[in-house]
């Protein structure tokens, strides 16, 4: 059914295409304007009425003048009864360079029936810069200047251009900012970019106008009277439109404005390029122009025949530093050397400022080598006119002679380009078997690594647990107390029996009757000073101590008090006393104070 | 005590032996290889490594004499074999980055931090994390048992406490990598991955001698693996060597 309905419809626009076809078929091209300045564009249109080629008709190939494909735009109308249908293929044509251009006349071939368009006429004319007094009036809208910091150079120098692009005041909006040219002949021009963050308004006559400042990093390549531009460049600017009406006091928030492709022209700038004197030229000055510092180092410095040591120069300055190449160094001439791998930093946009760092492997050829010889770098500065030569001292060496082990093939570092070659092959077997390691799992796998990471923690533990308890008794004077007096205690048992072995009775009352006060006291939390035998009946019996115990200590202190006056006691009775003694505290420190 | 100390003694002169029959044998296997017999020098390299010997040397002569064999897998294998013990050797690394240009096709390359990772071996980074661990657990302790010293040791507790923690993540990472993840180097040219582990199964891509392959799974004589293209299939492990981490 949609193949029967999709049929019906094509036969319909072939009918119609073909009564058009038979009334008005033609083949027409067209330029939208016949006469343009460099720089700027025109629009080619093949229109075919009535008839549909199978595809956009080729443009005949026109020194000077570059077309591009847009696209097709077709058109069909229906009028009283009457079909007529077109189908138009745009092109752009952007000119290379100034004069008159014949675009011929172009044949089609459609349905077997030929068609052929008029040849057309395009006019370019040149782009001027505008003159001074027609910039001063105020009457261009937008205008190029080029300046150049230098009227002399020297070959090998760099310097940085500046291409201003002025817009007047009242142009609201601006785009598509082409370079059509940028001439320059014996230079080599670096990326041309806009200098960030430094537009600024100007007076120029007595209008203002924007400046957009571009920067043209040049580097002069030729030795003789140079020109840079004219630099030509078009660009669409909105200004504000004349034929709006109305309030002008809507007009200034309602006005959209008009686009104008601007095509604008700088004055060429003469410049003088000078070859570098050949007077007092260095032996080894290999082109480097700018003004630049090195450093070196080298290393290591203590090694055997054969064996690398990696020079790092690192070259600093002003210049074109992408052209410095390090010299061949004639002093080297015991040392096998290897091409240098590269490293350029550059701290400005145009990579006339940074440094530049190579790396290169030498390997000493022979034990008799006692230094790496002074590193020499020559360049001339254009500020002075004068050529600079820099030197490294000497690094000394100690080099010892080696086996019959081959000289290494030097592989670059990866992360640096080599300059001139990549390795060319692995690098050679070793001769020491090296350290034979016995076949384990990972450290992180075996359980008595494990195990062992476990004693710190312990440690550690054991450590808080101490610190805690230390904190404690430190917080609790009670604590301490009970514990010195139970300490002074168990030494005072000891000396108790000491002293009823060489039957001491007078001093064996006085540790007695102390250690007594000393326990008491603890027990019931008053100084041992104030203890008496009535607080043992007084006070003890409220911590809940037992009638034996009291009874015990009671007959403690009554022997204290009678050996003061009957000291005389035999060695079994002072056994005794002790054994009681210890039994009467250990029930004491039974009890909660 | 006594059967002891013969047995400890008869344990070294024999370890001693055996590290002095090696040596015989790496030179002679190094004399091969300067005559140019790479085929035969790899024998005798590889005849060593059957014995259970194992150096980052060993494993380095071989895989120079295997690539000089026209051997890429084989080389590479053996190159990162020995990376395992030597993970810092500039010569190793160079032989190693030089064969993987040999390459051709699709490979997984290690990316920045697997490299990075990999300048300490597992074991090396145990050990520095242990330390680190130890030296910390050491201030912790000294700050309990002399808590006079906690001020001036504040700055070393933190930093040492830092080291030990960035450690201990990398020492994860790294054995994680070590654990969980393999890589399967292909030793024979051209093989075919197959959509399956059975030899009828379709093809889903072919890899060169030499190439990486991540290993996402084994089973039964085959590895499934993945290409750095994004492809993924099953080879026979008898095309492969398996190496473990990434």
């Amino acid at each position: 059914m949609l193949d029967r309905f999709c049929r019906i419809i094509i036969l319909f626009f072939a009918a119609c295409l073909l009564i058009s076809s038979g009334r008005s078929a033609s083949f027409t091209a067209s330029l939208d304007r016949d006469s343009i300045a460099l720089g700027e564009q025109a629009t080619l249109s093949l229109k075919f009425d009535g008839i549909q080629p199978q595809d956009a008709p080729g443009i005949p190939d026109i020194p000077g003048l570059q077309f591009q494909y847009v696209g097709p735009s077709s058109s069909f109308s229906f009028i009283n009864g009457q079909t007529s249908s077109s189908i138009t293929y745009n092109y752009i044509v952007a000119p290379q360079r100034d004069g008159e251009f014949t675009i011929p006349g172009m044949r089609a071939e459609v349905n077997g029936q030929q068609f052929s368009s008029s040849p057309l006429k395009l006019t370019v004319s040149k782009v001027n810069a505008p003159s001074a007094s027609a910039v001063n009036s105020g009457s261009e809208v937008a205008f190029l200047k080029f300046s150049f910091p230098k009227s002399k150079i020297y070959i090998g120098e760099s310097s940085v251009g500046q291409l201003d692009l002025y817009l007047r005041d009242d142009v609201q909006n601006f785009g598509n900012f082409q370079l059509t040219a940028t001439p320059t002949d014996g230079f080599s021009a670096g990326k041309i970019a806009e200098l960030q963050n430094q537009r600024r308004r100007v007076l120029v006559g007595n209008r203002g106008y924007t400046v957009i400042p571009l920067a043209v990093p040049l580097t002069a390549s030729r030795a003789r009277a140079l020109t840079l531009g004219p630099f030509t460049a078009s660009v669409v600017v909105v200004l504000p439109s004349q034929n709006d009406g109305g309030d002008p006091f809507f007009r200034q928030f309602f006005n959209q404005g008009e686009q104008k492709q601007i095509t604008l022209a700088s004055e060429p700038v003469n410049v003088q390029s000078l070859s570098l004197p050949e007077q007092n030229k260095p032996a080894n000055f290999n082109g480097a122009v700018g003004n630049f510092t090195m450093t070196a180092t080298a290393g290591p410095t203590n090694l055997t025949v054969g064996d690398p040591i990696t020079v790092r120069v690192q070259i600093s300055g002003n210049g074109a530093l992408d052209a410095v190449t390090l010299p061949a160094q004639d002093a080297w001439q015991n040392f096998k050397t290897y091409p240098p791998t590269t490293k350029l930093d550059t701290s400005d946009q145009f990579g006339f400022q940074g440094a530049k760092t190579f790396e290169q492997i030498v390997s000493p050829q022979n034990s008799d080598v006692h230094e790496l010889p002074p590193l020499t770098f020559s360049f001339f500065n254009p500020d002075d006119g004068q050529y600079h030569t820099l030197t490294q001292p000497a690094v000394p060496l100690v080099v010892k002679a080696a086996g019959a082990s081959p000289m290494p093939v030097i592989v670059a570092n990866k992360n640096s380009a080599p300059e001139n070659q990549p390795p060319q092959d692995i690098l050679p077997i070793k001769e020491n078997l090296g350290i034979l390691a016995t076949k384990s799992s990972p450290l992180v796998a075996q359980p008595a690594f494990l195990a062992v990471q476990s004693v710190p923690i312990l440690a550690f533990l054991a450590a808080f647990i101490w610190r805690k308890r230390a904190d404690n008794l430190a917080n609790n004077p009670r604590l301490r107390r009970q514990r010195t007096v139970a300490q002074l205690v168990n030494s005072g048992l000891s000396d108790l029996n000491k002293f009823a072995a060489d039957n001491k009775s007078n001093e064996f009352f006085a540790m007695l009757f102390r250690l007594l006060q000393e326990q008491l006291g603890e027990r019931l939390d008053c100084p041992a000073t104030a203890i008496t035998e009535a607080d043992v009946d007084r006070r003890l019996i409220y911590i809940g101590a037992s009638p034996a115990t009291l009874e015990s200590l009671r007959e403690l202190f009554q022997l204290c008090n009678q050996a003061r006056y009957a000291p005389i006691q035999t060695r079994q009775e002072l056994v005794a006393v002790a054994a009681k003694f210890k039994k009467a505290v250990g029930e004491l420190q039974k009890l909660k104070p | 005590m006594k059967k002891l100390v013969a047995s400890v003694f008869v344990l070294i002169f024999a370890a001693k032996t055996f590290a002095a029959d090696v040596a015989t044998d790496f030179s002679a296997a190094n004399k091969l290889y300067a005559e140019g017999k790479f085929a035969a020098a790899a024998n005798a390299y590889g005849a060593i490594l059957g014995t259970g010997a194992r150096s980052s040397a060993l494993l380095f002569n071989y895989a120079n004499a295997e690539f000089k064999a026209g051997h890429l897998g084989e080389a590479i294998d053996s190159y990162r074999r020995a990376e395992l013990l030597a993970p810092r050797d500039a010569e190793l690394r160079a032989n190693l980055a030089f064969v993987r240009n040999q390459v051709q096709g699709a490979t997984v390359r290690e990316s920045r931090w697997q490299s990075w990772f990999g300048l300490l071996t597992l074991n090396e980074g145990a050990v520095l994390t242990a330390v680190l661990f130890w030296l910390t657990a050491a201030l912790f302790i000294a700050r309990q048992l002399q808590p006079a010293l906690v001020p001036r040791l504040k700055n070393a507790t933190r930093i040492l406490f830092a080291l030990t923690l960035f450690s201990g993540t990398v020492l994860g990472l790294q054995a994680t990598s070590h654990f969980s993840t393999a890589t399967a180097v292909v030793t024979a040219d051209n093989v075919t991955a197959r959509s399956g582990p059975f030899d009828d199964a379709q093809s889903a891509f072919t890899a060169r001698d030499g190439a990486e392959l991540s290993v996402l799974d084994q089973r039964d004589g085959w590895v499934q693996v993945a290409n750095g293209a994004g492809k993924s299939g099953w080879l026979p492990t008898k095309q492969v060597e398996v190496l473990p981490g990434a």
